[in-house]
């Protein structure tokens, strides 16, 4: 803990970053109940207003629906999902990475080619065409294709970080103890890898989000009423002349959110790789 | 006053970590003349390379340095980095430990060295690689014209290495640091490195500054010795002097815990430092060697100060003008008596190991072990000795079952076990237990001391209640003299030596029949090296467990072993008790190695056999005598042509040379 704050005070902008992250999970907790509409009431008598009109902070979009409000519901939802993506693609890429990592030969070559495949289709593309032959974009299935579609990238620093460990003498020690398995891996290898796969989580979580954002500013995200960050992007984008904020508060949120993750994920990284 | 190479004057070096300052160098002085050797010895961690690269002003950008370095009489700490260039590589060159890593593998050797010349001494590409020719010819590397157009892992480590050095020397450097240059390689290669190192220096009138932690090479290079402890000096003067009157009670330690040639463990416990170096902080101040000290009193932790005690010869420590008598040094520990109950000279059998071979690659083959038979009697210590790449780490995994034999049988008490671990006994597996190299790597550093013992008594042992487990890891820790208090620590809290004594807790609390040891001091200083010998030794009259101690270090092997196995290129050289095997008539390559291990005492000086040329190819089948080629006693083509016959020269001794035939 010490070592933690030690090293915040040499990287600065690191404590941006976690205040950015603080704020939207307050945001996301606490805002809906702190903000005076809902994300669905629509004001007919002040639609496409600039901040600050009739209590609308950051003013609100063609329909009349308050953006703040928007915002704040809407972080809710892209902070499930990434959250809930960057666990299960972190669990499914362990699970997958160390297993061909640690029998290797053909089981690792076929785990290597069908990854390979997988790669070759863009993330992006994937999760759209999946979502769109679903036709149904809620918070589970989103979280689960789009964890699919990170699978890749988090079993393959997982089986690297394994096959680093597996040619130490701990893990030669404990075979010839006669471990099984799946002691070896989980028991004697995990632990000590915990610092790359956490870090890839967390740089996970930040792709997770612009992902999602994405999909919803491609029409296959969440689907309305929710409110999604980059469905209002593009929902707003026939009114950016007459209220500007209505594109530029959620662009912004996206931005923010995911910068601070990469800054807070790095300096994970600075940590974590210290201390080893 | 001015012919000095270089001037240190009350040199600090202070890091800042998270842990607080520490100082790495506390005021040192000292003077290298022009033309003079100077080696610096100690521990690991006490400054001995951070010296040399605040020399090189390599530090890292978290220190801060103090005092003055002057080369020549230039301030080189008032130099910026720009004018520094002029200096490193051209004026002052160093040569680091690891040759492989100081090489750049993606380019030619000949493009790496030329580029000295071209960028410091401004030369065309031919003159340069004239100069690069000359350098390497120097370093008596055969064909140099070859060697330019190879890539450093074409080359062996030796080779890199004296490519590295014959890089120092391009430009003609007034000054060369040597950072523990052979520590990697084999003694037999140091030996022909040290050589040429001596050669160089009074070829081209340089001056050296040689670190090693080891006593035997200071002695073969350097004229004056620094004894370095804690980021101090504590004590320096010419060599003679340091290592034949020694006054600081570290100097003395250090000289006395390394096991030297012809002592033996029947006869003579090895002396040892307890505790270990100590970080230091910034602002400490006394004798860094208080705390380990047996002499210390109260004026021990005041002020002390370097003082002259002899010509030259300086050293810092109260007791150095007290001239007390140097007997101290032939003051031996006396040894636990040894219980003649020991079926040394039984002929059972624990483990037999018939025609063993071991063929790694599918592909590619390499020949790791290439027939070996051998027997290992119950309760009698085997050394396995031999340069790297002979096969006896191999070996000593396919007895522990890390690998499967490619041929061959090896019985242990009447059971095969020429099988992997996954197919053996559960029994097998506890009967044979082997310690690692690398204490570091071979405890899992996310588990405590306590899971890291327990876990082998719950697995092969069927100790399943807790607080008896307990009981008995207490037990154990306390026969490697750890304490209670080491249960909940984890490896990376530990020193080298605690860290090795967890791993020999761990392979002793199931009461195993055979422990295999795979150099298991070798990654260790050599005050705990001795104190580590000492354990195995004290522990094996305990538990009368049978060790095969593998070991590139004669002199250890020596030191603990019943029985002695010389391996080369995957084969026995040669094989016999201890005295036989120590004691002529020699198998040629026991003999080589024997006279390539640095001698301590400087009043013994030995002549090297160099054996130059490499170790055969291990990608081909060896026909004929595999040491044939480097062999300096070969008698003839018969060598190359035929394996060489097994010489009996008792019931217990061998050897497989084709001289004692071919005299007859």
């Amino acid at each position: 803990m010490k070592y933690v704050l030690y090293q915040l005070k040499k990287h600065p902008l690191a404590i941006v970053g976690i205040i950015i992250i603080i704020f939207w999970l307050i945001a996301a907790f606490f805002g809906p109940s702190m903000v005076p509409f809902t994300h669905t009431q629509m004001d007919s008598e002040h639609q496409m207003v600039g901040p600050g009109t009739n209590g609308h902070v950051l003013g609100t979009d063609s329909l009349g629906r308050d953006l703040l409000a928007r915002i704040v519901y809407g972080s809710r939802s892209i902070l499930t999902v990434a959250l809930m993506t960057s666990i299960v693609s972190t669990i499914i890429g362990v699970l997958l990475g160390f297993s061909a990592g640690y029998f290797g030969g053909r089981i690792d070559a076929a785990f290597l080619r069908s990854m390979d495949i997988l790669m070759a289709i863009p993330p992006l593309v994937l999760s759209m065409v999946v979502l769109g032959i679903l036709g149904d974009s809620s918070i589970l299935s989103l979280t689960l294709i789009v964890s699919i579609a990170f699978v890749p990238a988090t079993a393959r620093v997982s089986r690297g970080v394994l096959l680093t460990e597996k040619s130490q003498e701990y893990v030669s020690a404990a075979r010839i103890r006669g471990e099984n398995h799946l002691y070896i891996m989980f028991v004697e290898i995990l632990p000590n890898t915990t610092g790359p796969i956490i870090v890839e989580a967390t740089a996970r979580f930040a792709y997770s989000i612009m992902m999602v954002a994405s999909l919803g500013f491609l029409g296959v995200g969440m689907q309305p009423p929710t409110p999604d960050w980059g469905m209002m992007v593009i929902e707003n984008k026939p009114i950016i002349a007459q209220a500007p904020g209505a594109v530029l508060f959620p662009a912004l949120a996206i931005a923010s959110l995911v910068i601070a993750i990469s800054i807070f994920s790095d300096f994970v990284s600075k940590v974590l790789i210290h201390e080893r | 006053m001015n012919d000095n190479i270089l001037d240190i004057n009350h040199l600090h070096v202070r890091f800042e970590t998270f842990d607080g300052v520490f100082s790495a160098v506390n005021d040192v002085s000292l003077t290298l003349g022009h033309n003079e050797s100077i080696g610096i010895i100690g521990e690991s961690g006490c400054g001995k390379s951070t010296l040399s690269f605040a020399v090189m002003r390599y530090l890292a950008n978290n220190a801060s340095v103090d005092g003055s370095i002057r080369f020549k009489g230039e301030e080189l700490l008032e130099k910026s980095e720009k004018e520094m260039e002029a200096f490193r590589g051209n004026r002052i060159a160093m040569v680091f430990q690891n040759p492989y890593s100081s090489l750049n593998p993606a380019l030619t050797i000949g493009f790496q060295l030329d580029e000295v010349g071209i960028h410091h001494q401004k030369l065309s590409k031919q003159k340069a690689r004239q100069a690069t020719l000359e350098a390497l010819g120097m370093m008596n590397i055969g064909d140099p014209q070859g060697i330019v157009r190879r890539y450093p892992h074409q080359v062996s480590g030796g080779i890199q290495q004296r490519i590295c050095i014959a890089m120092a020397i391009l430009c003609r450097p007034d000054l060369m640091i040597l950072d523990e240059p052979t520590t990697a390689l084999d003694v037999t290669t140091e030996a022909v490195i040290l050589d040429s190192i001596k050669e160089l220096r009074e070829k081209l009138s340089m001056s050296l500054m040689y670190i090693s932690h080891d006593m035997g090479v200071i002695n073969k290079v350097a004229e004056h010795v620094v004894v370095m402890y804690n980021g101090e000096i504590v004590e320096r003067g010419p060599k003679n002097q340091i290592f034949e009157n020694p006054t600081h009670p570290y100097t003395r330690a250090l000289i006395n815990c390394m096991p030297r040639g012809g002592v033996v463990k029947e006869n003579t416990k090895l002396n040892t430092i307890p505790g270990y170096v100590r970080r230091r902080g910034a602002l400490e101040s006394g004798c860094p060697f208080v705390d380990r000290c047996e002499k210390r009193n109260d004026t021990c932790e005041s002020k002390y100060g370097i003082r002259e005690v002899g010509e030259r010869h300086f050293a810092a420590c109260d007791r150095a003008y007290a001239t007390d008598v140097p007997d101290i040094l032939k003051e031996k520990l006396v040894p636990r008596p040894r219980t003649t109950s020991l079926a040394l000279n039984s002929h059972k059998e624990l483990l037999k190991i018939e025609n063993l071979h071991k063929v790694y690659g599918a592909r590619r083959k390499v020949y790791a072990v290439n027939g070996i038979d051998v027997t290992v009697h119950p309760e009698s210590v085997i050394g396995v000795v031999g340069e790297s790449g002979c096969g006896k780490s191999t070996t000593g995994h396919m007895v522990s079952g890390l690998y499967k034999p490619t041929k061959g049988t090896i019985m242990f008490d009447g059971t095969d076990i020429s099988i992997a671990w996954n197919k053996r006994s559960k029994d097998t597996l506890k009967k044979i237990q082997l310690i690692f190299q690398n204490p570091g790597r071979s405890l899992n550093p996310s588990h405590t001391v306590e899971q890291i013992i327990a876990r082998p008594m719950k697995r092969l042992a069927n100790m399943h209640d807790a607080t008896e487990r307990r009981q008995r890891i207490v037990d154990m820790l306390k026969k490697v003299d750890l304490g209670k208090e080491y249960l909940e620590k984890k490896p990376r809290q530990l020193s080298g030596g605690e860290q090795q004594r967890v791993a020999i807790a761990r392979a002793l609390s199931i009461s195993p029949d055979l422990i295999v040891c795979d150099e298991p001091t070798s990654a260790l200083d050599v005050s705990v090296q001795a104190s580590v010998l000492n354990l195995l030794n004290d522990l094996q009259l305990e538990t009368h467990a049978a060790y095969m101690f593998i070991s590139h270090d004669l002199n250890v092997i020596n030191y603990l072993s019943d029985y002695i196995m010389v391996m080369y290129a995957g084969k026995i050289c040669e094989y016999g008790k201890r005295d036989e095997v120590m004691a002529p008539p020699f198998h040629p390559y026991t003999e080589a190695l024997l006279s390539a291990m640095p001698e301590v005492d400087p009043t013994k000086q030995k002549d090297v056999i160099e054996i130059t040329g490499q170790l055969p190819d291990p990608a081909k089948k060896p026909k004929g005598c595999p040491f044939a080629g480097r062999c300096h006693k070969q008698v003839g083509e018969i060598c190359e042509r035929e394996y060489p016959p097994m010489v009996r020269l008792s019931d217990t001794h061998y050897y497989n040379c084709h001289i004692k035939t071919m005299v007859e």
